[in-house]
């Protein structure tokens, strides 16, 4: 083995998630059982990027929602590097759609608070903290309140704090389906920049097609009724990908997902 | 500038409802001795300090409204905090609780003098309980609707229990606990003329009182005058001290 894959082969035991046979199911208010997800099986190669894509309702926050340790598996496995989920873990972070940054402390604040866990000294802490808040452009912005920001600045100080905690994990649940396109098209371009200098494996839920295939190496979609994975392939596009600049991949992946979502569509009604 | 002109406003309405209530009390509407002229109220504060009673009756009122205040607003708190985050109390106190929630504190002023005397702690005993069952209401409640997503980050951030209990609970049940005390502070006020109107002799519900037997009006307007300025003011004082704590919250 040459000393380039040794480190290769190193590099592919940070981040790796496989889901076996995962099912998970809710009881509902009226007692009845409600599958969510249905034996799922979903691999996430390390320092990859992945979506998943589905219509609303299918199951695609509760995969994350299991993977991230909050809800249990009803079935089936879900292993981080090998180690079964158990509970939240700093190894795996998420970022929220509606950014679940602590009002009461500042951008800064909210950056130390994930830093906390390494038990830096204070100057370290500081010089960290702002760091972090820089690489998301927001060096200048540290002492204010989430309640003085934008929806986007506040995105970029959740994408900050989240980093800051150096997950070997990144889970994303429509993190930017609260913003305008041009906030979003600049968020993609960000969150890749920072996704390419830390490597970080992500999974990012989305329904918009055109976001998964700028932003995926590997997309999934799912379907409702109970929520299962109907397809995955890989986008072969090179990056980086413009909205409008498609090549003929994206364009036919674009189809592909289309077709297929319409059709589950058709077959729940 | 601004705060020159808030004063203005308040000054003009205030000497119009003096103004409206002088005309009435003088018109032949109502019997002077039993509805008394805001000079006749005047003259009648300026008695009750020469007499030494005005500015001993707003102490010891005020001194009963603070201890009952801080004990009761002390264990809503704690006893708060205790219920929303075991479950074991939870289960154990909520119902009970409930179930006194709806007493008047007047209606425990009688138990409270069989209980503790006409001294000094039966008047602590029925503000504090009143008080506490504000804050407690309002902690429990504001412990319990905590978003799941704050958990959840501060979860996946790798906060320990304990930080997770001081950084994220406690400030995300901040606006509930001092909304509660704010409520708690217009209670102890309730609470305390309750108790101070029977089997008391001193402080400002006492006075009332002891006006009634002497049909006193103007006496009794000097009363209310001093329970409406401190009511006004404690929660003038609350508001203030709320936009400092959970400053967040007014941005
Ligand atoms: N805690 C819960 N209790 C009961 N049912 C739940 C719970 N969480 C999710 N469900 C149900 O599981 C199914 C999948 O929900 P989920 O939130 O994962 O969908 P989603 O794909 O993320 O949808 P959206 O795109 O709208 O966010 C839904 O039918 C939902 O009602
Ligand atoms: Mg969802």
């Amino acid at each position: 083995m040459s000393d380039l894959q040794k480190s290769n082969s190193n590099l592919q035991a940070v981040g790796c998630v496989e889901i076996d046979d995962l099912s998970i199911r809710f009881a509902s208010p009226q007692g009845r059982e409600v599958v969510a997800v249905e034996t799922t099986d979903l691999r996430l190669e390390p320092g990859s990027f992945t979506a998943l894509i589905g219509p609303s309702g299918c199951g695609k926050s509760t995969i994350l929602n299991a993977i991230a340790g909050f809800v249990s598996p009803s079935s089936g496995s879900i292993c981080v590097d090998g180690k079964a989920v158990t509970g939240p873990d700093p190894e795996v972070g998420v970022v929220f759609q509606q950014y679940a940054l602590f009002p009461w402390f500042t951008a800064i604040g909210n950056v130390k608070f994930a830093l906390k866990r390494f038990r830096l000294g204070r100057e370290e802490l500081q010089r960290q903290a702002h760091e972090a808040l820089k690489e998301v452009g927001l060096g200048d912005r540290a002492s204010a309140y989430p309640g003085q920001l934008s929806g986007g600045m506040k995105q970029r100080v959740a994408l900050a704090r989240t980093f800051a905690s150096k997950p070997k994990v990144l889970l994303m649940d429509e993190p930017f389906g609260a913003l305008d396109a041009q906030t979003r098209i600049s968020m993609h371009e960000l969150l890749l920049r920072i996704w390419d200098a830390h490597r970080t494996t992500v999974l990012f839920v989305t329904h918009d097609v055109d976001e998964a295939l700028l932003l995926s190496d590997r997309v999934f979609v799912m379907s409702e009724g109970p929520g299962r994975i109907i397809d995955s392939f890989e986008v072969q596009s090179d990056r980086p990908r413009v909205v409008d600049q498609v090549d003929e991949h994206f364009v036919a992946n674009r189809n592909r997902i289309t077709k297929l979502l319409r059709q589950s569509h058709a077959d729940s009604i | 500038m601004n705060s020159v002109k808030k004063i203005g406003k308040v000054l003009l309405s205030l000497s119009g409802v003096v103004a409206i209530w002088w005309l009435f009390a003088l018109s032949d509407a109502v019997n002077p001795q039993l509805f008394p002229t805001p000079l006749a109220v005047w003259e009648a504060a300026l008695e009750l300090h020469q007499e030494g009673l005005l500015y001993s009756d707003l102490n010891v009122s005020l001194e009963r409204a603070a201890i009952g205040f801080f004990t009761g607003s002390l264990l809503g708190i704690v006893i708060g905090l205790l219920t929303a985050q075991t479950r074991f109390f939870r289960f154990a106190l909520n119902p009970f609780l409930t179930l006194l929630r709806p007493i008047p504190a007047i209606a425990l002023v009688p138990v409270a003098i069989v209980w503790f005397g006409i001294g000094e702690p039966s008047k602590y005993f029925v503000i504090s309980y009143t008080v506490f069952l504000a804050v407690w209401l309002n902690t429990h409640h504001g412990m319990e609707h905590i978003a799941t997503t704050y958990l959840r980050a501060a979860r996946s951030l790798g906060a320990s229990r304990t930080r997770e209990f001081f950084e994220v609970v406690i400030p995300a049940a901040a606006p509930h606990i001092v909304a509660g005390l704010r409520m708690g502070a217009a209670l102890a006020f309730l609470a305390l003329v309750a108790a101070e109107l029977t089997g008391s002799s001193s402080g400002i519900g006492f006075r009332l009182q002891e006006a009634r037997q002497f049909i006193r009006t103007d006496r009794m307007f000097v009363g209310l005058i001093e329970l409406g300025i401190l009511g006004a003011l404690l929660d003038f004082i609350f508001v203030t001290m709320s936009r400092k704590i959970v400053h967040w919250e007014h941005l």
